[in-house]
């Protein structure tokens, strides 16, 4: 014992001495505070100086990425192209933790990689440079890409343009055999045993379910549940979102525009006549006693049961219950997407036109060196040409996807090694390329820019019980269950309006959340006789929230919007 | 047994008014090496960095310089206190907080009297280490089981339901009455044996001739623990009570946040959620500096008032 | 106090007078109802780990279905194999286990010293520095500032911000204090009557004696260390190679959850039964970074037993 702790011991002393060291070292940092920070050029790419063998120089992008993904393997396919062709390649920091907590710290010391995903707070504190003359200078197809797109990527309230963003910039329309999108989901059973109906509204739709769940009290074992309504997390759209669509709006977030004017709809008589009768379903049993206080992993067990007929939801959300639907051989317990309204005089807009992922995509920050801050852009420019995008999207001909008579096509195989993570770290450069500028639409020769957006490959996924489903109401997919997309309004979304930190109009929807998330449950699940009262305490306590001061940001970003995105 | 005990320390407690002396301070020089260098390191990395509280009185922006800063005065502290959800939000943090507290402490100690019991060694080495595996897992998964088992047809229900002690399943998670009790067994459950280990360490320093005279005494094992193992451990028990009762407004957030919802919101928000989506989730790190200042002003009385409390009863004190 | 006996009172008598016949009862009832409780214990804390133990050996798609408990319904290595496809856990394992080593072997040294210092009562800035120490648990600077000074000890980016800030715990040093003030006071004044200094006091008398708090003590900053990402989310995230394991699975598993929405795995084209789902990657990775910090228990509950202080005094 005596010689053990004698070495502990000594190990005592040595971490003195060095902490000595330190806190001498720092002496004159401690009265810091006021100007550290800012100028911290340590971490921009180094230049190795060395020629690779065909000419390019190579260089390193340091690169922050907002959200959470795995380091590609080191001998990645596509990076390895991306730096025999240009000499770029890249050092990734991806986010694992809050968001906030890391932006905090970042902005504080002021230490950014070269290039960060976009993010309203790395705006808001001049981390990134306005790209406009560098893209005129050096970016000739970047410009070409976002010609059509060029004020709306404008910060609101400088002007500038500090982001790209990597989504909604299409040169045709989108065309997906998958909604993914929000809509009241029914089980394809219930449409089959009542002859395949065409279903329209809120009221169809329950009385279907009721109908249904009254004659299979239970499904493989388990009790049937009529309607589910997910409120976890963050994961409200189940509970709040429902009303504006059922008056033919699509999805603002917390507000519909009418006539250019958003105004919130939590407390209007039309989001007041849906959970009204969602009150009666009730009453009638058919929402799911436990609803509101199962988690999301509870909700996916339930839906991939197969007992669940009916819920409002947004597809990609529980597409992995109906995966395991589908491998347990259920494919009529899968849903189908219904945009039901509240009467058949109004027109169901659930099915919108993508818009401009403003506030997505890369920006280059302030800390990239001036010749660093060119290479990059000059680097975006190649990558968004035609040949590089059908590497970044499809990978490599003959490798990872095959060409039949110029037509872009999948073998099984290469199917499922596209659903698999652990090849893509490999194969895919994915953490790049989803925030990276992209082509959207199609090719100049035809072929769809996404493989999912493939019509040889949307045939592909469909099964025969769906070809069957399908034929009943003479469709070719479930897209053409939903209306066309009218053309977007000019200011479309508001959801994406950036109500700013810290402002009266976040805390004011907060709150409204909030009220929401507390008082909708009590009204749905009161006693029929009892919704009134508990309805109108909710509007009193909404009452008491300054939803001007939401709405008025809303409407003052909306109003920017059309002024400077109508004209050329 | 206790009265020694306490003689025993009276003894060595120092005379008062004693004055610092050059030669005192020469003789004391070991323990001022020992000690002095670890002041200046907590100095330096826990104090130093208080200069951020500037903030709570600040609309702090983290890309400013600290020179141009707006200062606000009380904003946040107001912002804090005048919310209508504040009093609420107060009062289930206490209430959880004492329940844990309370909860906490008496499993513990309980389990670790009966684990003394044990005499087969193995067999109370996997009592012990089995017991405090839920320590390492994360609140999601832990939350994540207790729904389950809470739910309709979860066991909880199945089992009250086979004992007819409830004719249909109840459901635990939508009425807030029970939300307390919840978050405080499963406190419990993960964190009862974790919470063992430092009682267990605190028994070995009992010495085992106690034991062997009250064994002469022909005292039985009920009186041993309670007149010896128990004050064998006393101190520590007091020592960690009194720190404990300083954390009294950390209630913790996960388990709330993960149970929660929102039938039950108001009695599962807590002072830490409220900050977090007014303060971190808004970008204000002024607000959450403010709450942070409050919960230090409380803690910090509350635990001067324990540590007297314990001084006037004659206990194990911290300062 | 080791020469203490128990004072005479009611018990003696009473045991005298008690009946044999319980007295020789008593102890069966009293060790089955222990035993009972025991294994009650055992069962209710035993299952979550268990039960994750087997959700992490299901395939990932089936335990979306839910009622998983005490065996696997489609055994797979899927979840594993995703979770060591990342090359980079290796290396942060090391980063790991070297941040624990260290972190404990340091502490373990200066907080024992610092408390055994607090506890001497006559040590002149014992209150002083006792309530520097104490008050260190109740306030919390704020992440910026505490970035601040890390920025500016040059700590950021460096394998040392993992241990330099977290050398003493003001809840260690109390609870080893504490313990100290149950070693016989005894001991120290006959050393220092043979002429013994402090330091010579606390390297060869309390150090020695406070082995069970130590293996506590040792326990709870190697779980803290090993367990902590935070640290590395904060200071370390653009500097791969110091990444730590915790950090590195904590990665995974978020990537896993967000990879739900990415449309080309959502477009229902090529199921997989064994498809990674985020609920049994997180399995994976729980039973992956616990597994190794759970063995270190075992190791310390030799310490823990009865009188083995003691006994090595009297030796």
């Amino acid at each position: 014992m005596g010689g053990k702790s004698k070495s502990i011991f000594r190990l005592g002393v040595i971490m003195l001495l060095s902490l000595s060291v330190i806190l001498s070292g720092c002496g004159g940092g401690n009265n810091k505070v006021a100007n550290s920070g800012k100028g911290n050029n340590g971490n921009s790419g180094q230049v190795t100086g060395e020629n690779a063998a065909n000419g390019v120089e190579p260089f390193e992008i340091s690169v922050f990425i907002g959200q959470p993904d795995q380091q590609p393997t080191p001998d990645n396919k596509i990076y390895k192209l991306i730096k025999e062709k240009t000499g770029a390649s890249f050092k990734f920091e991806f986010l694992a933790g809050d968001i906030d907590q890391k932006l905090g710290v970042m902005i504080a010391g002021g230490d950014y990689p070269d290039m960060m995903t976009a993010n309203q707070k790395l705006t808001a504190a001049g981390a990134f440079i306005p790209l406009e003359d560098l893209i005129e200078e050096h970016a000739p197809n970047l410009k070409k890409h976002y010609e059509k797109y060029w004020n709306m990527m404008k910060d609101p309230n400088d002007g500038h343009i500090y982001n790209l963003p990597n989504y909604g910039a299409t040169n045709a329309d989108v065309n997906s055999s998958w909604y993914s999108g929000p809509a009241f989901w029914i089980q394809k059973d219930v449409l089959a045993e009542a002859g395949y109906p065409q279903v329209k509204t809120l009221d169809q739709y329950f009385d279907l379910i009721k109908e249904y769940k009254a004659k299979h009290p239970e499904i493989d074992g388990t009790p049937t549940v009529g309607f589910e309504i997910l409120n976890y997390d963050w994961k409200n759209w189940g509970l709040f979102n429902p009303p504006q669509h059922l008056i033919g709006h699509p999805n603002d977030g917390g507000v519909v525009v009418k006539d250019g004017v958003a105004e919130i709809f939590a407390d209007k008589d039309f989001a007041k006549q849906y959970y009204q009768k969602l009150n009666q379903m009730n009453a009638e049993g058919v929402i799911d006693k436990e609803t509101f206080t199962q988690n999301f992993d509870q909700y996916m067990a339930k839906l991939s049961s197969g007992a669940v007929l009916g819920m409002f939801d947004q597809h990609w959300n529980f597409q992995k219950a109906e995966d395991v639907l589908i491998t347990q051989k259920k494919d009529n317990r899968t849903y189908v997407g219904l945009p039901l309204v509240f009467d058949e005089s109004i027109k169901d807009h659930y099915k919108d036109r993508p818009a401009l992922n403003l506030n997505n995509g890369f920006g280059i920050t302030v800390n990239a060196s001036e010749e660093q801050q060119i290479r990059i852009i000059k680097l975006l420019d190649t990558l968004i040409q035609e040949d590089w995008q059908k590497i970044l999207a499809w990978g490599i001909e003959g490798e990872d996807y095959i060409v039949k008579d110029g037509r872009f096509m999948k073998t099984q195989e290469q199917r499922d090694q596209f659903t698999d993570a652990t090849w893509k770290l490999a194969n895919k450069a994915d953490s790049f390329f989803g925030q990276a500028p992209k082509m959207e639409g199609l090719f100049s020769d035809g072929n769809a820019t996404d493989g999912a957006a493939q019509p040889e490959e949307m045939q592909a996924a469909l099964r025969d019980y769906d070809k069957e489903f399908l034929s009943k109401y003479g469709y070719s997919t479930y897209v053409d269950f939903f209306s066309p997309a009218p053309e977007n309004d000019i200011a479309y979304p508001a959801w994406s309006v950036d109500l700013v930190d810290g402002s009266e109009a976040k805390i004011a929807n907060t709150k409204l959340n909030e009220l929401q998330t507390k008082f909708l449950p009590k009204a749905i699940l009161a006693k029929p006789g009892e919704f009134e009262s508990v309805w109108a305490d909710y509007v009193k306590e909404i009452g008491k929230v300054n939803i001007k001061a939401y709405e008025d940001r809303i409407n003052e970003v909306l109003q920017w919007r059309k002024d400077s995105w109508t004209v050329k | 047994m206790e009265q020694t005990l306490k003689k025993n320390r009276a003894d060595r407690t120092p005379k008062k008014d004693k004055k610092i002396t050059w030669s005192l301070i020469k003789d004391q020089s070991q323990l001022i090496y020992m000690s002095v260098p670890l002041l200046a390191y907590i100095l330096l990395f826990a104090y130093y960095p208080i200069w951020g509280w500037t903030m709570a009185f600040q609309d702090y922006k983290p890309a400013k310089d600290f020179s141009d800063q707006k200062w606000v005065g009380f904003k946040h502290f107001e912002f804090l206190f005048k919310d209508d959800n504040f009093l609420q939000v107060l009062r289930n943090t206490l209430a959880m907080s004492v329940i844990n507290l309370i909860l906490g402490f008496t499993t513990a100690i309980i389990l670790a009297l009966l684990l003394n019991e044990i005499k087969k060694i193995f067999w109370k080495r996997t009592v012990q280490t089995i017991s405090y595996l839920p320590h390492f897992l994360s609140w999601i998964i832990v939350t994540g089981i207790v729904a389950t088992s809470l739910a309709s047809d979860g066991i909880v229900n199945d089992v009250l339901m086979k004992l007819h002690l409830i004719s249909e399943p109840i459901q635990w998670l939508s009425h807030g009455k029970y939300f307390w009790g919840i978050v405080g067994v499963s406190n419990v459950w993960k964190e009862v044996g974790w919470s063992t280990i430092i009682y267990l360490a605190a028994m070995s320093s009992i010495d085992p001739a106690l034991y062997e005279a009250a064994d002469i005494d022909g005292a039985s094992r009920y009186r041993k623990m309670f007149h010896v193992t128990l004050p064998g451990i006393k101190p520590t028990i007091i020592i960690l009570l009194i720190m404990q009762v300083g954390h009294i407004l950390e209630a913790g957030f996960e388990i709330q946040y993960l149970l929660g919802n929102g039938l039950v919101v108001d009695w599962s928000q807590t002072i830490d959620i409220f900050v977090l989506k007014y303060g971190l989730a808004q970008g204000n790190y002024s607000l959450a500096t403010a709450a942070g200042i409050f919960k230090t002003v409380v803690s910090v009385t509350l635990l001067l008032i324990a540590n007297g409390v314990s001084k006037r009863l004659g206990e194990e004190r911290l300062l | 106090m080791a020469n203490q006996t128990i004072s005479p009172g009611p018990a003696s008598t009473a045991a005298v007078s008690r009946p044999i016949g319980r007295s020789r009862l008593e102890p069966i009832l009293f060790n089955t109802f222990n035993t009972l409780f025991m294994i009650g214990l055992v069962i209710v804390t035993l299952y979550p780990f268990l039960n994750t133990i087997v959700v992490s050996l299901n395939a990932g798609n089936d335990t979306i279905r839910g009622g998983i408990y005490l065996w696997p319904r489609e055994f797979t290595w899927q979840n594993y194999k995703a979770v060591f496809a990342s090359g980079t856990i290796y290396n942060a394992f090391w980063i790991s286990v070297a941040r624990t080593v260290l972190s404990t072997l340091l502490n373990l040294g200066l907080t024992t010293m610092l408390a055994y210092t607090l506890s001497r009562k006559e040590y002149v800035f014992r209150k002083p520095i006792t309530l520097v120490f104490i008050l260190t648990m109740y306030f919390n600077a704020g992440l910026i500032p505490g970035y601040f000074l890390m920025k500016d000890l040059h700590l950021l980016n460096t394998f040392w911000v993992y241990v330099i800030p977290s050398m003493i715990s003001a809840f260690n040093m109390i609870v080893i204090r504490t313990y100290i003030g149950t070693i016989p006071e005894s001991l120290v004044e006959s050393a220092r009557i043979d002429g013994a200094g402090d330091f010579k006091i606390f390297i060869r008398i309390i150090f020695p004696l406070c082995k069970p708090v130590l293996a506590t003590i040792a326990l709870f900053v190697a779980v803290g260390a090993w367990n902590s990402w935070f640290d590395a989310f904060i200071y370390t995230s653009s500097h791969q190679e110091l990444s730590t394991l915790q950090y590195e699975l904590m990665k995974l598993l978020s990537s896993s959850m967000n990879s739900n929405s990415n449309p080309s795995v959502a477009n229902g084209i090529g199921v997989k039964t064994d498809m990674v789902t985020p609920i049994s990657i997180r399995a994976a990775v729980t039973v992956v970074a616990s597994v190794p910090i759970l063995l270190v228990y075992p190791f310390m509950q030799k310490y823990f037993v009865v009188g083995l202080n003691v006994g090595s005094v009297k030796e």
